[in-house]
């Protein structure tokens, strides 16, 4: 039991120490930093991409346990607020390096899939996820394989709740991703094709018709 | 302008998400809080938290959040967010409640004004529909009020040692009704004699200042209005609270300076 939970949370990547203080916060939270445990995670999700895609789950049970243990709200605002220092310093971390960009937006998104209040995602994060997303769609960014890999993971995932939260602002996006799909010149073949998919997918009610399938994942045979 | 742009514009000074966005422009503009006390600097209005200054405002008492929201860090927001979507769940909660206990009762409409359901004025009398409180800015400051008093200490053993139904009308403290319509002053009183009561449960003093102080100073910070923006740091164990490093509500008070820790956490526990 201890180990799948390692597994499911993809913790594997933290120093000892640190694994140590996650599996103590998920189990008796009110024990622990949970200043400190919100920090120690939200450094880890921008360094580590996997983890980065998956740390909401871990933030959302440690939420549940604290408010279970001790009625308090201490780590969710912690991490709240932490995010918001880093989504604010944003275009300075995408200059300084993809990679950690890529892995902010990741984990700003993860944490609005998972980290619902009474049900509902977080309202907070509905324009920040948004102007991620929007500098996603940017020129500059959609020629970069990596960025483009990271905006079309986000709308897999969060995509028909985003669009429910605001339809105007997800037409915007997305009528820049089709400009950037038919205009754009400098967008790289994989690039083009990701494009595509998620024009489609969107078209199709978020989610992929069976011949979209076939045409966009049959051929990966590795 | 498309609407993305000028949706950036507005939000890249503040991720605000109340619609009333014109009061909260100039909120950082007023020199003294709602409780008059004049401010020491704008509070910081900007989107950086406020986390790494727990001293920053130890003279002033929080003021009033109000119905219109000042620019907050996502924290503040989801829990404000929290806050209202609780109340609203209660409120259904509530309507569901007194509709049941209406319908054996009548076999006409449920129409308000209806002069049958004022009559029963007991105390288990639930209001007609149309008698409920529904405003949510007085909904949210109530249920402020009322998790403060839920937050102690006192309330926590009162609950564990009386459960609901061996509870006696007039001798167990209830928490006021926070649907029901009453004036501000009647509403404000209520809580205060509440409280008072529940302090009946106040595990054994350590600090016997501090419980004298809690006790002399209710009464007037309770007329305060206060913002549930917990900006102090998490509180290191204390000798009198038994639960550690939580955000608390700091209230100094305005008489005798000192800080007094009237809750253990801030909690949005629905009623």
């Amino acid at each position: 039991m201890e180990n799948s939970s390692k597994e499911d949370y993809k913790i594997q990547s933290f120093d000892l120490e640190n694994q140590k203080l996650l599996k103590t916060a998920l189990k008796d939270p009110g024990s622990v930093d949970l200043e400190k445990v919100s920090s120690v995670i939200v450094d880890q999700s921008l360094k580590d991409q996997i983890f980065s895609r998956e740390a909401g789950r871990i933030c959302f049970t440690i939420v549940q346990a604290e408010a279970k243990q001790t009625n308090g709200s201490v780590f969710r605002r912690n991490l709240l607020n932490r995010l918001q220092l880093e989504f604010k310093a944003r275009e300075e971390t995408r200059t300084r390096s993809t990679q950690e960009w890529v892995c902010l937006v990741s984990f700003i998104c993860n944490v609005f899939d998972n980290l619902k209040v009474n049900n509902m995602p977080m309202m907070a994060l509905v324009h920040p996820v948004y102007d991620c997303l929007f500098r996603l769609a940017q020129s500059d960014a959609l020629m970069n394989e990596d960025e483009v890999d990271c905006l079309v993971l986000q709308l897999h995932r969060i995509g028909d709740q985003l669009e429910k939260m605001n339809m105007h602002l997800m037409d915007e996006l997305f009528n820049l991703l089709r400009d950037g799909f038919l205009l754009q010149e400098d967008l790289s073949s994989m690039g083009r094709l990701l494009l595509l998919e998620i024009l489609e997918f969107r078209a199709g009610g978020w989610t992929l018709s069976d011949t979209a399938q076939k045409y966009y994942y049959s051929e990966l045979t590795d | 302008m498309s609407e993305h742009q000028r949706y950036r514009r507005e939000n890249d000074h503040k991720h605000d998400e109340n619609r009333n966005k014109g009061s909260s422009r100039w909120s950082h503009c007023r020199k003294r809080g709602a409780d008059g006390v004049l401010r020491k600097s704008p509070a910081g209005e900007e989107l950086v938290p406020d986390q790494r200054s727990p001293q920053s405002r130890p003279e002033r008492t929080p003021e009033s959040d109000g119905p219109v929201s000042r620019v907050r860090n996502w924290g503040d927001q989801v829990e404000a967010h929290e806050m209202r979507s609780n109340i609203q769940r209660d409120m259904h909660r509530y309507r569901r409640r007194i509709l049941t206990v209406d319908f054996p009762q009548r076999d006409r409409k449920i129409s308000s004004g209806s002069s049958d359901s004022r009559d029963s004025r007991d105390s288990r009398d639930s209001p007609a529909k149309g008698d409920m409180e529904t405003d949510e800015a007085i909904l949210v400051r109530r249920q402020k009020q009322i998790n403060y008093g839920k937050n102690t200490l006192a309330y926590d053993r009162y609950i564990k040692e009386i459960p609901k139904h061996l509870r006696q009308q007039g001798v167990h403290p209830k928490t006021p009704n926070k649907f029901k319509k009453y004036s501000r002053r009647s509403w404000d009183q209520q809580i205060k004699l509440w409280r008072v009561k529940l302090h009946a449960w106040d595990p054994p003093a350590e600090e016997g200042s501090l419980q004298q102080i809690e006790e002399i100073d209710l009464g007037e910070i309770m007329d305060f209005e206060f913002d549930v923006e917990c900006s102090a740091e998490t509180e290191s164990q204390s000798p009198t609270t038994t639960a550690p490093s939580l955000p608390l509500t700091e209230v100094t008070s305005q008489f005798t300076g000192n800080h007094i820790s009237l809750t253990r956490g801030c909690t949005m526990k629905p009623v």
